[in-house]
């Protein structure tokens, strides 16, 4: 359990970290930091106002330690464009996102390891080339251009799937999300089967491998007992990566779908100047990779000896 | 120790070699993107911001092969001279940040010690905030804009690449050939950049070529979210979001500067591929 | 001193039969019109360096060559031809009648699997044991490959078991369904030698007691001409010579296999110009001490842990006279490369000192430190890793003449082709880079660089381990030649005492960090007083003959 607790530390840590950037992050804007956080159509008595509640004539250590404190009381701002606290906002809108995520990670994983699995089986065969090209190829495609084109030819031009909003059952949710689920998984499936092929072919040609052949191991029972379990450890460890960059298509395909999601309100504040808006999120994203990447490390000590020292 | 060479690995290795064709073609369409933008204003057969709302919304023709925008601009020529913009970017947002990783790189990872236990807290704490999530966020506390992009880029972006340079510097350092410079007594320097350096830089390269690919997609993105190279600008992802308001009736605005993109990355990400299939099948042979 | 075979079982029908097997990848032909057979029972050693298929030729007996191999010719096992078998065939024979072990048992392991487990997964195929009874016989197989407190060791992972330890869970593995024939695929190169002869000794018992019939395949004459009936030696994909092992040691009729015998470690003593002289050593480490910090991470701090720095240097006198060769043996982990690191300066001192000509080298810098780099040089020990890919062997020789200013780069180049010329290279190799060059090429590279700046010490590090029997031969050789002509002071490190013993004047022998034995080495091979030199004198694979050939060189 050694593991647990270093881990726990290093996640303290870094959240300390996390902390600090975002706090960092609206001290940067250049001028005076009550204007910025007022916005440009504020009056002289808002900013003031402002001001006097963050207390920005404070030193700089001090105002971090009140927006530390707001933090552990659960307050990470206020919304200057909707009058609301952020968490409150962030409630409102982190379900179509949470939708979205499981969307896409159910559309792109099942696919994505048949395809590794089929490329993998035989390397070097026609289909692997091809899947591997895929692969490359997929990095290559702009997000957004490809939700444009899709709205466009299945939404507007087929009338298929509604090319904007979110709806209100759950199946209202499967067929409003289901464009913008799909053009973010087919920008992630490649991301995903260029790694778990590469796990899946370095591992095929291990040595324990040719051992487990050599002891009368059937090529089937080698596969999903000695090749699978090694390749999925480096695999899992892709996922707290995978996640940071689920959360960046999601913003971009959100904005082109219209989903009123998160990746939108991160936008729109940010066009807005919402600044503790935007400070808020970027925390709770940063939080929210961390988390996995925890978790992530806690189940792959579970299947790896090794990491258990 | 007299380790026979069991071909047995073989097989696996030579299923790894793309067709080297591969990077003649993306090398050709890397090249060909860059003779476009470097001699734009003499191919494009319009000027790309003269605006004609006379000729608005017109379909691909002859005289406009890619049509005209929702202001009567000529898409082809906007196209090719958004080539220098998107280039531009690449360029820009790949070589500050790969000059300072390799240098910090360097240094920590041949030196070690308390400058590099920081830089690796850096890297943890980097890695924690989505990399689109951080730039994002930069850039819109900066103010929209090119530049305030490219700045955020090196701020995030250098990082990966000293983490790169240090972790390949650390092998190296233990070789023996290092070893042997240090014993032969040549000066810091002389072994940091004639054999230390030449033998991290592989890697770097391949991982610079691939990385251009994912900023110029996140530059196109931040200018269709409006967070980067301004409207009037001829810059793929500013056209294309400009385009998507008039999908349903003018497909063209936003269909050909989204192939434009695609290609681009097309021939960057293989030929990124290429040259690591190149630089590991020279080191295995 | 011969294998335990009685000649009895060398008739009837021999239990493998490989009859004109060659083998093709693409355009290159690995192994031409090999035949041998190997009876049941017997001990049939395959000889041969790298590159000479003897690996190719059991895989492909095994059936474990890739499906981009084309296999022309016969193996017949038991009389059932082999050729052609479907998986489902293979799987039925593989483990269960013949079996195999492998050079590296750590990478041959599954990482995440409990050892019991793996040795047990055979025993569920073949004879449909219960996962619980294969388990049972799992723990009593680890007890007879010699593993303490079997039960406990069966939960273990492979990571938590030693070098040797891995062997012999391999070893337990493969006799699991009491196979008839092993195939031991270089099973103990990657082993101290210590450990060697104890895997050897197991697999020679197994043979004994089992009637296993074995296949060893070993670069090491010496391992063979030890435990093997039959010696077949192969070169270049081929079978150059087979036969009686004592035939072959004793009386070998081809020129290869008398080359290989020859080219054994300890089989010719080196002639050493030397003579003790009177004045003070060259070279003095006193109460040498060199620690590394053990890492303390952050749990370590927050629960008060101290760091306990391990000492891979604990308190080493010796001295090393001029135009002496002074060999240093040990195990892996014994401290002799920290030695080596230490007086070249790559490691610091935690108490003790290093003397050059009486002076001090710790608090050396600027100008005396070069001074000492001229003095001091050292030849690594992984041939290619030693050179910087990216330079030919020529740039690599004249760069340290240059940087030292002893030379322009025109005239550098000059002197650099003379030191190839010196370690005896063709010229146009001078043009190549590593990756071009063979192992004893690069390692000549490594000696004429050492060289390039005149050193009065040269420190040899393990600089032929890596290296195939015969090209370990012609380095000694040059080695002999050049300390001769240079009148160089040599300290020779290897963990092979046969090699070090024929070599050198006087041998420290490491053990953990400390010196255990000292003294003339004739005399520490023939006659030693402490345990451990003891027992790495009788883990010594000597061919037949070698000792006589000593007494003679003594008297």
């Amino acid at each position: 359990m050694q593991i647990v607790l270093r881990r726990i530390i290093q996640l303290i840590f870094v959240l300390a970290g996390i902390c600090i950037v975002t706090f960092l992050l609206v001290h940067m804007v250049p001028g005076d930091p009550a204007r910025v956080i007022a916005g440009d159509r504020a009056s002289p008595e808002t900013i003031e106002a402002i001001r006097q509640r963050f207390g920005l004539d404070r030193p700089l250590w001090q105002q971090f330690v009140t927006y530390a404190g707001n933090l552990f009381a659960g307050d990470i701002g206020q919304s200057m464009r909707y009058k609301r606290p952020v968490v409150a906002l962030i409630g409102q809108y982190i379900w179509p996102t949470l939708f979205l995520t499981g969307y896409v990670i159910c559309l792109a994983v099942p696919p994505s390891v048949a395809l590794a699995i089929a490329s993998a089986r035989r390397p070097g065969s026609l289909a692997d080339q091809l899947i591997r090209c895929i692969g490359i190829a997929g990095m290559a495609i702009p997000v957004f251009w490809l939700g444009i084109m899709m709205s466009r030819f299945f939404g507007v031009g087929l009338g298929w799937f509604p090319v904007s909003g979110y709806g209100k059952t759950f199946a209202d949710h499967l067929h409003h999300l289901f464009l913008p689920a799909l053009s973010t998984a087919i920008w992630m499936v490649p991301v995903l089967v260029q790694s778990l092929r590469a796990a899946l072919i370095e591992k095929a040609a291990a040595d324990f491998v040719v051992a487990a052949r050599a002891q009368g191991a059937g090529e089937r029972e080698i596969f999903w007992r000695t090749v699978l379990p090694n390749a999925m450890l480096p695999t899992l460890n892709l996922f707290g990566v995978l996640v940071a960059f689920l959360i960046g298509g999601t913003i971009i395909v959100e904005t082109v779908y219209a989903v009123p999601g998160l990746g939108t309100l991160m936008v729109n504040s940010l066009l807005a100047r919402d600044y503790q808006v935007v400070q808020g999120l970027t925390l709770m994203f940063a939080v929210t990779t961390v988390a996995v990447t925890f978790v992530v490390d806690l189940v792959s000590a579970a299947i790896d000896p090794r990491a258990r020292l | 120790m007299s380790i026979e060479a069991v071909p047995a690995s073989d097989p696996i290795k030579q299923a790894a070699v793309v067709l080297p064709w591969s990077i003649v073609v993306a090398g050709s369409i890397v090249g060909l993107w860059i003779i476009l933008a470097l001699f734009a204003p003499v191919v494009a057969p319009y000027d790309p911001t003269a605006v004609d709302i006379a000729n608005a919304l017109k379909a691909p023709s002859v005289a406009h092969w890619f049509g005209t925008d929702q202001v009567g601009r000529d898409v082809l020529s906007r196209v090719i001279h958004g080539a220098r913009i998107d280039l531009l970017m690449c360029l820009a947002g790949v070589l500050p940040p790969l000059l300072i990783g390799t240098t910090v790189g360097l240094l920590s990872g041949y030196y070690g010690g308390t400058v590099d236990t920081l830089l690796m807290r850096l890297y943890d704490l980097t890695a924690a905030f989505p990399f689109f999530v951080l730039v994002l966020a930069i850039v819109g506390v900066l103010g929209p804009g090119l530049l305030n992009f490219f700045i955020a880029l090196a701020v995030v972006g250098w990082v990966t690449y000293a983490r790169l340079v240090r972790a390949e510097v650390m092998a190296i350092r233990d070789s023996e050939y290092v070893q042997a410079a240090q014993c032969l007594g040549y000066s810091d320097r002389v072994v940091l950049l004639r054999h230390v350096l030449p033998n991290a830089f592989g890697p770097v390269v391949a991982y610079a070529v691939s990385d251009a690919v994912l900023v110029m997609l996140a530059g196109a993105s931040f200018g269709f979210l409006g967070m980067g190279a301004q409207p009037p600008l001829a810059e793929w992802g500013v056209m294309i979001s400009d385009g998507s308001r008039y999908i349903r009736q003018a497909w063209w605005i936003c269909t050909f500067p989204g192939l434009a993109a695609i290609s681009l990355g097309l021939g960057l990400a293989f030929l990124g591929d290429g040259l690591g299939q190149l630089r590991r099948g020279q080191v295995s042979a | 001193m011969n294998g335990p075979l009685a000649p009895s079982v060398m008739a009837g029908r021999p239990l493998l039969d490989i009859a004109d097997v060659s083998v093709t990848f693409g355009n290159t032909r690995v192994l031409k019109n090999v035949s041998f057979q190997i009876m049941p029972g017997e001990i049939v050693g395959i000889a041969g360096e790298s590159g000479s298929g003897k690996s190719t030729i059991c895989r492909a007996a095994m059936g474990l060559l890739p499906s981009t191999a084309e296999v022309t010719g016969e193996v017949c096992f038991d009389d059932q031809a082999l050729q052609g078998l479907g998986e489902a065939e293979w799987m039925k024979l593989r483990g269960r009648d013949m079996a195999m072990i492998f050079q590296n048992p750590a990478s041959h392991l599954n990482p995440l699997q409990k050892v019991g487990k793996q040795i047990a997964q055979p025993m569920i195929r073949h004879l449909g044991l219960s996962g619980s009874e294969a388990r049972e016989r799992a723990v009593k197989l680890l007890e007879d490959v010699g593993i303490r407190e079997p039960a406990m060791r069966a939960k273990s992972y492979p990571h938590e078991l030693s070098g040797g330890m891995k062997q012999r869970v391999m070893i337990a593995a493969a006799i699991s369904c009491a196979p008839r024939l092993l195939i031991a695929d270089e099973p103990t190169t990657a082993l101290d030698v210590t450990v060697q002869a104890k895997i050897l000794e197991l697999l020679k018992d197994l043979n004994r007691q089992r009637g296993l019939a074995i296949a060893l395949i070993s670069h090491d004459l010496g391992v063979l001409a030890d435990i093997c009936s039959r010696i077949i030696v192969m070169r270049h994909g081929q079978i150059v010579e087979q036969g009686e092992a004592g035939q072959i040691i004793d009386a070998p009729q081809h020129p290869y296999t008398r080359l290989l015998v020859d080219s054994q470690p300890g089989r010719k003593q080196f002639k050493a110009g030397w003579a003790q002289t009177e004045e003070t050593p060259l070279l003095q480490v006193e109460g040498l001490r060199v620690l590394f910090p053990a890492k303390r991470d952050i749990v370590d701090i927050f629960r008060n842990r101290k760091a306990m720095p391990f000492a891979a240097l604990d308190g080493v006198d010796l001295a090393v006279s001029a135009g002496e060769t002074v060999g240093i043996v040990g195990e892996s982990g014994s401290g002799k490369s920290t030695l080596a690191r230490t007086i070249i300066r790559q490691n610091r001192a935690a108490s003790g000192t290093v003397k050059l000509g009486g002076r001090p080298i710790e608090r050396l810098a600027g100008r005396e430190l070069l001074e000492l780099r001229r003095r001091v040089q050292m030849v690594f020990q992984n041939p290619y890793d030693s050179l910087n890919p990216r330079m030919t062997a020529l740039e690599t020789i004249a760069e340290p003449i240059w940087r030292h200013g002893m030379a322009d780069r025109r005239e550098a180049l000059n002197q650099a082709s003379k030191l190839l010329d010196m370690v005896e290279l063709p010229a146009a190799l001078g043009e190549r880079k590593p990756r071009q060059l063979s192992g004893g090429q690069c390692q000549r590279v490594g000696i004429a660089r050492a060289l390039a700046l005149q050193p009065q010490v040269l420190i040899a590090d393990e600089i032929t381990s890596a290296l195939d029997v015969t090209t370990q031969a012609q380095i000694l050789e040059l080695l002999a030649r050049l300390r001769r002509e240079r009148a160089l002071t040599l300290i020779y490190i290897s963990h092979d005492l046969s090699v070090v013993s024929s070599f050198c004047q006087r041998v420290y022998v490491f053990r953990s960090g400390r010196i255990v034995e000292q003294g003339a080495a004739a005399k520490v091979l023939t006659n030693p007083q402490e345990a451990y030199t003891q027992e790495l004198v009788a883990s010594l694979h000597r061919l037949p003959g070698h000792v006589v050939e000593r007494e003679n060189i003594e008297r």
